[in-house]
């Protein structure tokens, strides 16, 4: 009996010392404060760009962008081409002798340049490769010569021994010269022609060989292949092709509107078209149009926008050249350049059309171009940097990868502190949208707006007016705990240049030095677990 | 454990000669300041509160400690004596075999680290944290082991081969947190170390047990008996753990817009830890158990008064445990039955109330002791059984 009480005892002991449960994790809830951003925005790197300057304490759009830009290199060009020259003796030859010279004909070759008829060009850069073959048994001599291509008076001479090959297996030897500074003539034999290239093919037999004998079926061959040829000059006849285009373009941050308008001040808008060649140029700007995120698209409309302009040729030389030009204005009284670029078009569209002598070949082939000879096309605006934003709404997207185990320490919730000075006229209202594969789970609206700098002080140590705001970016726990099933979230700001005394949205240019400070915290609550 | 008690068990059944069974559990915790609610998270689990958190902050000094002790030990005294001629050394002695498992853990932390922890780093925008004095220990092991018993003078030496199955062992030396009210950068000093290793690290050991008695055990009444419990007096030695050492400076900062283009969050821990100077290196660490030391007047079940005062001290060899003050006065309701009642002082925690409940049957006794009963800021309960068979 007493041994089953003492039995009994132990067992409750046992289990007494191995009895624990835990029935639910430890946790406890903190708070931390996490810095994350610290920057200050402003226009200060895009000042004496010729994008932005500063007059009377105002920011001034000083715009100059060249549109379109045309070289030589575009407009002339010799697509890679190769020539070949060849020699095989009708019957057979014996006891041909050391040092024998039996060959030594010139040969013309036509380039395929369609209409261009080029009389003379200069090589910027290119090169050519030459390429041999020698079928006979003993060593030849190939010199090879391009009576037309000089460079500062010496024809391009090129000279190779090569070794003896079969008429089944010739030997080859290849080179490679660089042809930048070659002057290339294209007249031909009598300089009267154009597009004519020459070569002139030279061989002897090794002057230290043996006597052989050369037979009929035996091939000598040298092939020049010309690449890459660029020129910084070039005479003769540009054609008459129509090179016609059409660009397209994205303004960036205008893509990103989805609402609301702006009210622009007055401005004008020059073009300016520049032909540094010389030749008579037509041009014509077909359509100029814009079409914003709305679906909404205009067209600018003026006198120049449509009929064919023509440039005459330009004048002078090497140093002296003068381009012919033509300035094209647009205002709003001869176009609707306002409304064009009120509808905050981010995707612009460009076409045109550019023809060199649209009259033929009148100037009988002395069209030239220079390494400095440019087709260009500016476009050139200035107006002070003023905006009535009406409930002007940028929206971007941003991909959203958070992910967190529930089982260990995470957050429950978070708020950001947006801090921010802001010396623009603009006030900004932000909003939040957390979204799963497109669609909106969680709707976060800041709890106050970042107010424009109408509304603030002058600041008597920069003289800026500066207004300053606090946000918060209240992350509900319900959308914490959604967080990881989120993939996209859509930041939404709605800009406004509201009068402080009406509430009403007008123009405010903006200041000088104009900057907006941003600080952001994110204030974060968190559960523990050890 | 559980295959060595059923073995103990079978062994009483066994052995039908003069002999003791004596099986000591105990489990604890206290604190200088942190209050129960905050430590009961961690044993049963569950929300800790932030009025119980912001309590416990308030009651804390610049240096507290918490700390840990659970264990239960087990000891059989054989019927078998060393010697069996009379005439030889150790024929008074009788062989004694021991086993246990014990876990210690204990913590010195100061204020700030505490409300660093639990609260967060927002509450302290704008003021410098002191993290350090960080101490901290953990240890769990088992020993099994033998020895001798004097079955006249109840003194026992016992040596023990130990093995430990977790260990860590931390500090923070130099440790300050500072992080800016207005732009919420943090600057974050750490100078510290750490050694650690779990269960797959071999790490070994011996550990001695000693109940040594004296004074005198008759029953009169100026009779006096005290006893020296010396308790895992040893030392084990890890083959191989981790080591961590960290000696830096961090200073976290907002980012520009171009930063944060750029920023790779994957890669943000990496970086933080390296301007941290931290460094982890593979090491073998000879370490010291956590002995304890106790020294206490012996209570008489003979005694024929009625109140009999009892008291003690109890020392450990560790930094963080204080020496532990124990005295009270015990009550024997009856031949069978003695009930005391004290105060401790000391140990991981402040001042509190001790009581303790003896039944003494023929052959059995069970004690039932807590040193904590007002619950303050821990909980503690000893529950010892011996059983002469």
């Amino acid at each position: 009996m007493k041994i089953k009480k003492v039995r009994g005892l132990f067992f409750l002991i046992i289990v007494l010392s191995f009895f624990s449960c835990k029935k639910e994790a430890t946790r406890w809830q903190s708070n931390w404060l996490l810095p994350v951003l610290n920057d200050t925005l402003n226009l200060t790197h895009l000042y004496n760009d010729s994008t932005l300057s500063i007059s009377n304490g105002q920011i001034e759009i000083d715009l100059s962008r060249t549109i379109l830009d045309l070289t030589l290199a575009d407009l002339v060009q010799i697509p890679d081409t190769t020539i070949s020259q060849e020699y095989q003796s009708n019957f057979t030859v014996n006891n041909v002798t050391p040092g024998f010279v039996f060959v030594n004909t010139v040969k013309v070759h036509d380039l395929e340049l369609g209409d261009i008829q080029l009389k003379q060009v200069r090589v910027q850069s290119g090169q050519i490769q030459l390429k041999v073959y020698n079928p006979l048994n003993t060593a030849v001599i190939y010199q090879i010569q391009l009576p037309g291509v000089t460079q500062n008076g010496q024809v391009f001479t090129q000279n190779y021994a090569v070794a003896a090959g079969t008429v089944q297996n010739p030997t080859v030897s290849t080179e490679n010269i660089n042809l930048s500074g070659y002057d290339i003539d294209l007249g031909g034999l009598q300089g009267l022609e154009h597009n004519k290239l020459q070569s002139k093919l030279t061989l002897k037999t090794d002057p230290n060989g043996p006597s052989v004998s050369i037979y009929n079926n035996q091939v000598f061959k040298f092939e020049a292949s010309f690449e890459n040829l660029r020129f910084d000059y070039a005479k003769g006849f540009f054609g008459s092709t129509i090179i016609s285009g059409q660009k397209e373009f994205t303004i960036p941050f205008l893509d990103k509107i989805t609402s609301g308008t702006i009210s622009l001040p007055d401005l004008s808008l020059d073009l300016h078209i520049e032909n540094g060649f010389k030749m008579a140029l037509r041009a014509q700007i077909e359509e100029l149009s814009a079409l914003n995120t709305q679906g909404q698209a205009i067209g600018l409309s003026a006198p120049s926008i449509g009929p064919s302009m023509f440039l005459a040729p330009a004048v002078g030389s090497w140093n002296s050249l003068q381009p012919s030009t033509l300035d094209l204005h647009f205002d709003q009284n001869n176009s609707n350049i306002k409304s064009y670029l009120e509808n905050l078009g981010a995707f612009q569209q460009v076409s045109y059309q550019l023809q060199p002598n649209p009259w033929g070949n009148t100037a009988a082939g002395h069209d030239e171009a220079f390494a400095h000879s440019h087709l260009r096309l500016k476009m050139s605006a200035q107006m002070p940097m003023a905006l009535n934003a009406d409930g002007l709404s940028l929206q971007d997207t941003f991909d959203l990868n958070f992910s967190q185990d529930l089982q260990r320490s995470h957050i429950t919730g978070a708020t950001a502190v947006l801090t921010a000075t802001n010396a623009f006229p603009l006030a900004c209202e932000i909003v939040l949208y957390f979204m799963k594969d497109g669609q909106i789970w969680h709707t976060v609206v800041a709890d106050a707006q970042l107010s424009s700098a109408a509304l603030g002080q002058i600041d008597p140590l920069d003289g800026l007016l500066k207004k300053k705001s606090k946000i918060n970016i209240v992350l509900p726990s319900s959308l914490v705990a959604d967080l990881q099933e989120l993939n996209e979230v859509v930041v939404s700001a709605t800009f406004s240049t509201t009068d402080p005394n009406t509430g009403m949205s007008i123009m405010q240019s903006i200041q000088a030095n104009a900057f907006l400070a941003l600080q952001m915290q994110l204030q974060l609550q968190t559960q523990m677990r050890p | 454990m559980r295959i060595l008690l059923l073995f103990l068990v079978l062994c009483l059944q066994s052995v039908n000669a003069q002999q003791s069974m004596f099986i000591n559990s105990y489990g604890g915790y206290n604190s200088s300041g942190v209050r129960r609610e905050v430590s009961d998270a961690f044993f049963y689990g569950g929300l800790i509160d932030s009025l119980a958190i912001e309590n416990s902050y308030n009651k804390l000094q610049q240096r507290n400690s918490f700390g840990l002790q659970m264990g239960l030990n087990a000891q059989w005294q054989s019927p078998w004596t060393l010697a069996k001629e009379k005439s030889k050394w150790g024929s008074s002695y009788n062989w004694t075999f021991g086993a246990g498992i014990h876990q210690y853990a204990a913590i010195q932390f100061s204020k700030d680290l505490f409300g660093l922890t639990f609260k967060g780093g927002q509450p302290f925008a704008g003021d410098s944290l002191q993290l350090s004095p960080l101490n901290a220990e953990q240890m769990i092991f088992s020993k099994i082991g033998l020895g001798c018993y004097d079955p006249e003078t109840h003194s026992s030496f016992l040596i023990h081969f130990v093995s430990v199955q977790q260990y860590l062992q931390a500090e923070i030396q130099n440790g300050t947190w500072y992080q800016d009210p207005s732009s919420a950068q943090i600057e974050l000093d750490l100078m510290g170390k750490a050694n650690l290793f779990g269960n797959k690290t071999n790490a070994y050991g011996v550990a001695l047990d000693i109940d040594y008695r004296f004074g005198d055990n008759d029953t009169s009444l100026q009779a006096k008996e005290f006893q020296l419990l010396i308790q895992n007096l040893g030392f084990a030695r890890s083959s191989q753990n981790d080591a961590y050492q960290l000696d830096g400076h961090l200073s976290f900062g907002a980012y520009s817009f171009a930063d944060l283009q750029q920023l790779e969050v994957s890669n943000i821990a990496s970086q933080l830890l390296d301007s941290l100077g931290y460094q982890k290196e593979f090491t073998s660490t000879w370490f010291l158990l956590p002995t304890t030391i106790q020294l206490s007047k012996v209570l008489d079940w003979q005694s024929p008064q009625r109140f009999e005062a009892y008291y003690g001290a109890l020392f450990m060899l560790r930094q963080v445990f204080t020496p532990m003050v124990y005295a009270g006065a015990e009550y024997k309701v009856s031949t069978k039955w003695h009930s005391g009642l004290g105060l401790v002082y000391g140990g991981f925690g402040g001042l509190r109330i001790q009581a303790y409940s003896a039944l003494r049957w023929k052959r059995s006794e069970l004690c039932l002791r807590s040193d904590n009963i007002a619950l303050q800021n821990g909980a503690s309960l000893f529950l010892q059984f011996r059983c002469d068979l």
